[in-house]
């Protein structure tokens, strides 16, 4: 298994942008904590999935050797610009769009100048990647793809890394419950939109980082339509299709608000299910730290 | 200052194919050939905006999609390259255009005053999306009259379709009052696909028209009932069916524009011109033409869509 770390994390440049608002506070030094965990698994590439990068047509993966610019969110513009700076393993994104027909699924390349890659790349990319040395897969989310095509896009990604002798970090950007708020707030008052979502987001991190996988599995669904996550909650397929749909350890770094919303920031201990119980206790006392 | 008005509304939707099919010296893709009805449909439509010689053209599009509040373009010049992000080997267009931000704070002012969220982007690097760009491009290629680009609000996706489309109808009425205020002669363009039902893959060849065709019959039988509808000026019917033909059609004008420009127009009962229909990526567009200065002062405004 060439996954050394995964992480799955949230796409909003709110705490990016204004770290040190009180609400956004936790997630930008969860994100920070996730770096240094990337970092010490010495991993090869990371592979990125974004809700944020929307296909329609077939699927598509970022393979422009080299990206570089200034973007501009076109929701949060006036909080200022994100810079950014990414690589791609070109060699590596072949390797998966060549195989991804082998479950039906047509895949394309995707190499422009000026191509607009999506603010959750680049916060991810940022937050975890921040020189920009390690280079970067990156897929699309294809709107029409379900649960089981998103693992399997994630194991396909991961096999042929596999075959490449790529030591990989696996990063699934995407959000928790969907609800924002639709007004104009003081900042600095930002919290989960209803306390319905509260509840659903702590009860699914619990699950998650107590590793009860047949009760997770049960619970997305529900999860996913009355707390309307992000995307059907299908980032998390992408981390559960690469880690072989178990892992040994969760740990919630953080969790809050963006705008309403929910946001977190997860890592993901590779390995089998059976090996994580000591940690269990310790990963749900984290997600019950969690502050509102 | 004379009183403004809006002299015309289009509905003028922004496939990027469009764009690709002509091969205009901005967009870096070049195709043989392409969706001819419709860009043809175009020229037609560029024939009458420029005798209707506009001050300035008010687009709203889907592919600027904003969660908190309805956004305008505020910066009065922006330059860039757009890339679709789903299509970006067939659009990659070098834009510049000037922005009309008096008008714009003024309907940014009016639409706030009427208890919508907005927002002025002001931010200079901001690349404007291909959906706004498309349509300014296949109905004024010559990019010499200003804009105003106004953002889609997810509302009709995030809030129930009646509590979102009400308030692209608060935005339409406050866009008009914007428009009379600052004496401006306003052109609408409201960018929108309607059936939306498309094809899961690429051909080959992306102008190979021999594999254009609508993807739903049934898709298309609702294309041509609104069509039908809106050249003979049933205003009232139109909006009646309005939210039956979002959900059975998947028609994208459930994000708004096609009500935000009936809403400012006044719902008019007046017959639409059709310039064109055809199809892309198996979609349903049209191209089309409610021409308010004919009319005069002889024009209802209404409030809401009522009886012809």
């Amino acid at each position: 298994m060439p996954v050394v770390s995964a992480f799955l994390v949230h796409g909003s440049p709110l705490p990016f942008l204004r770290p040190d608002n009180p609400p956004w506070r936790t997630l930008d030094a969860g994100y920070r904590a996730a770096a240094a965990s990337l970092a010490a698994s010495r991993p090869d590439v990371i592979a990125v999935y974004s809700t944020q990068w929307i296909a329609v047509l077939d699927e598509l993966w970022q393979a422009r050797p080299h990206s570089r610019g200034v973007h501009v969110d076109e929701n949060w513009h006036e909080y200022g610009d994100l810079a950014f700076d990414i690589r791609c393993d070109v060699k590596l994104t072949e390797a998966i769009i060549a195989a991804t027909p082998k479950f039906g699924v047509r895949s394309k390349a995707v190499d422009y100048e000026g191509f607009p890659i999506d603010t959750g790349t680049i916060i991810a990319n940022n937050y975890l990647n921040p020189r920009g040395k390690l280079p970067l897969v990156i897929a699309a989310n294809n709107v029409y793809h379900d649960w089981r095509t998103t693992q399997k896009l994630a194991s396909t990604a991961v096999a042929c890394a596999d075959s490449l002798r790529r030591r990989v970090a696996l990063v699934a950007v995407g959000g928790l419950s969907g609800s924002i708020i639709r007004e104009e707030i003081d900042l600095a008052t930002d919290h989960i939109a209803s306390q319905a979502d509260d509840d659903w987001n702590r009860r699914m991190l619990e699950l998650i980082a107590a590793g009860r996988m047949p009760a997770i599995l049960k619970a997305c669904p529900q999860y996913a339509q009355e707390a309307r996550v992000d995307m059907g909650f299908k980032h998390f397929a992408w981390i559960l299709g690469g880690l072989g749909g178990s892992y040994a350890a969760a740990q919630v770094h953080a969790y809050g608000p963006s705008y309403g919303s929910g946001a977190a920031v997860i890592e993901f201990t590779p390995g089998a299910a059976k090996r994580a119980a000591p940690q269990r206790t310790a990963a749900k006392k984290s997600a019950k730290r969690v502050k509102r | 200052m004379a009183k403004g008005k809006i002299v015309a509304g289009y509905l003028a939707p922004h496939p990027p194919h469009l764009v690709y099919g002509e091969n205009p010296p901005q967009n870096a893709p070049k195709s043989q050939c392409g969706w001819e009805q419709l860009r043809w449909a175009y020229e037609r439509a560029r024939k009458t905006l420029d005798a209707l010689q506009p001050d300035v053209l008010l687009v709203h599009s889907p592919h600027w999609n904003t969660q908190l509040g309805h956004h305008f373009l505020g910066v009065p010049h922006l330059t860039g390259k757009s890339v679709d992000p789903i299509f970006p080997n067939l659009f990659r267009y070098d834009f510049e255009l000037n922005v009309d931000v008096e008008l714009a704070e003024a309907c940014c002012a009016e639409a706030r005053a009427g208890g919508l969220v907005t927002r002025m982007m002001r931010n200079p690097k901001f690349r404007v999306d291909y959906g706004t760009i498309t349509t300014l491009h296949m109905i004024r290629p010559q990019w010499d009259i200003p804009v105003v680009g106004i953002s889609a609000n997810n509302s009709p996706y995030y809030l129930n379709l009646r509590e979102g489309l009400g308030e692209m109808d608060v935005l339409g009425k406050a866009t008009r009052r914007a428009i009379e205020r600052t004496g401006r002669r306003a052109v609408l363009l409201a960018s929108n696909t309607l059936c939306h039902w498309h094809f899961h893959q690429e051909p080959l060849i992306p102008e190979d028209m021999s594999q254009e065709h609508p993807q739903s019959f049934d898709g298309y039988k609702w294309d041509m009932r609104m069509i039908d509808l809106m050249r003979r000026g049933r205003t009232q019917e139109v909006f009646q069916l309005l939210p039956q033909f979002i959900q059975e059609a998947f028609a994208e004008v459930k994000s708004g524009a096609f009500t935000w420009m009936y809403a400012a127009m006044g719902y008019p009962n007046i017959p639409a011109e059709l310039h064109g229909y055809g199809n892309v990526i198996g979609t349903g567009n049209a191209v089309m033409e409610w021409n308010l200065d004919r009319y005069g002062d002889q024009l209802t405004v209404h409030d809401r869509p009522v009886a012809a």
